[in-house]
């Protein structure tokens, strides 16, 4: 499903942040990319969505080879890859249905075809009955949620999920994590990056990690060894 | 899809159009200033044109024939400067024309009148008056007519040339010319700036947004076209503004103008409604090119996520 061969990115002569890393991830698989601030975790996860591209090396994604991805087809790319950040990336202006309806009304999706998808989508992340309130009146585990909704509303085929629990108590994380669990078990691939140790241990699932830019682990049912 | 798109994007525009009222204001008043400049140039151009035609249409050569020189010589001579391709016409005179216009133009000259009684038979001859195409072919008309052949026939010539007052109307509606034309690149400048960092300043106001956008999946046009679309609102009610504006202006000139240019046929109002599409057209597909260049150029740097 995602494939990173060889990959090396500079963001300045002295600035290295991955150095020949391959990392091969299968449909299906929950992956953890773990690493301390600044091992390149999450420049792994920009190069994965083409936010930017490596200086070497080779990106496929679902078989779709972007290392020389043209810009007018990232939107394609971005429409098969569902993110979501730690600080959420909501519109403060908009509702909660608004805020995920939005995905699919850039997407040029009929509006009769948002009412339908819409609250489907709020009721697998159980937000049914908050449609009309907007973030500023939402907890954090909500508003993580509202932005997971919005991630999965083009039915994507990948998760990415960078540092989501970031922000959030403990409560709130392990709802989310469960969260990306179950999304997990409907097929989706999901790649959560973290430094969250408490929740990668938990996971009981693959763990990678990355420091200074090299992966150190791969362990197929793993833990947080930093 | 398309069609979703296209009127997404133009309610995404008129959303963004209320929502800062007091910024797409301020952009249809600078606008309509720059199209109300630009048209004031198209004002003074259009008046100063007449004006001189006007003043050149009285321009002419008179041939003044002695008394007894018959009218088939006349029509001799006029057949042969008709043939001249420089002349665009000849109006001939006849003598007793000439006695008339003579007597009507000093009817309020008594000894003038006198005089012409007591004279037996008409003192006047015949008149040819001829016209240039052009102010410059002058020269080559006075050439023809200095023929030796008929000197003995001319009594004299009259050329009455206004070049004195052409060049006078010239430099004035050159000066003119040149302030309108300061006046309208300051406006034009001021547009370029005020459009362009409005759109910087909405697109600023709106980065997350447009952040947000590009992570799930917008293309750049989408993103783009309800930014550029405002900027067109705004262009289209200011020309409309200003068309209110300068066919108000000329309503109040027009009388003026019909009295200043008293025999000539010149209307302002009629000179726009001819050239309606060619004046405001041409002004605002400029005033929308602008716009669009302006917003690729502002919304370019929060594209690139």
């Amino acid at each position: 499903m995602i494939h990173l061969l060889n990959i090396t990115k500079k963001f300045d002569s002295k600035t290295v942040a991955l150095k020949d890393v391959s990392l091969h991830i299968e449909p299906g698989e929950f992956v953890s990319i773990v690493g301390q601030s600044g091992s390149g975790k999450t420049t792994i996860a920009r190069i994965i969505i083409a936010e930017i591209k490596p200086n070497n090396g080779k990106v496929v994604i679902g078989g779709w080879d972007i290392t020389n991805i043209k810009s007018g087809q990232i939107p394609q790319l971005r429409r098969q890859i569902g993110v979501v950040f730690q600080d959420f990336k909501l519109l403060s202006k908009k509702t909660v249905f608004e805020n995920v309806a939005f995905a699919l009304q850039v997407s040029g999706v009929s509006k009769s075809r948002i009412n339908k998808i819409v609250p489907q989508v709020l009721k697998i992340v159980d937000l049914g009955d908050k449609v009309d309130r907007y973030p500023q009146q939402l907890s954090g585990g909500e508003k993580q949620r509202v932005a997971i909704a919005r991630s999965l509303i083009h039915r994507p085929k990948i998760l990415l999920a960078d540092e989501p629990t970031g922000n959030l108590d403990a409560i709130n994380s392990k709802e989310i994590i469960d969260l990306l669990l179950k999304i997990n078990e409907f097929g989706t691939t999901v790649v959560l990056v973290t430094h969250d140790k408490e929740v990668v241990n938990s996971l009981k699932k693959r763990v990678v990690t990355i420091d200074e830019g090299v992966i150190t682990q791969d362990q197929k049912v793993g833990k947080y060894v930093i | 899809m398309i069609l979703v798109t296209i009127n997404r994007s133009i309610y995404f525009a008129f959303q963004s159009f209320w929502r800062n009222i007091w910024l797409s204001l301020a952009t249809i008043f600078i606008i309509s200033l720059t199209f109300m400049s630009i048209n004031f140039l198209v004002i003074i151009n259009a008046i100063s044109d007449s004006a001189i035609d006007a003043v050149k249409e009285r321009v002419d050569v008179s041939i003044y024939f002695k008394q007894d020189v018959r009218e088939s010589k006349i029509a001799e001579i006029k057949s042969h400067l008709e043939t001249i391709p420089q002349v665009k016409e000849i109006i001939y005179i006849s003598p007793d024309a000439n006695l008339d216009e003579f007597r009507e133009r000093r009817k309020d000259d008594s000894v003038i009148q006198e005089v012409l009684n007591e004279l037996e038979g008409n003192p006047l001859g015949a008149t040819l008056i001829v016209r240039a195409k052009e102010l410059n072919n002058y020269p080559e008309i006075l050439e023809a007519i200095d023929n030796p052949a008929y000197a003995d026939l001319i009594e004299k010539k009259g050329y009455d040339d206004h070049q004195k007052a052409i060049a006078n109307i010239n430099t004035i509606t050159d000066n003119v010319k040149k302030g309108a034309m300061v006046v309208t690149i300051m406006f034009i400048i001021i547009a370029v700036l005020i459009v362009f960092n409005t759109v910087r300043i909405a697109i600023f106001t709106h980065r997350k947004e447009v952040g947000i956008m590009k992570l799930v999946g917008a293309t750049n046009g989408f993103i783009r076209s309800p930014f550029i679309l405002e900027n067109v609102f705004s262009g289209a009610i200011a020309c409309g503004i200003a068309i209110g504006v300068i066919y108000f202006i000329l309503s109040m000139i027009q009388p003026h103008l019909a009295n200043f240019f008293a025999g000539v046929e010149f209307d302002l109002i009629a000179y726009f409604n001819s050239n309606f599409i060619l004046i405001f057209g041409s002004q605002l597909v400029g005033i929308i090119l602008l716009n669009i260049i302006s917003s690729s150029l502002a919304i370019g740097k929060y594209l690139k996520v």
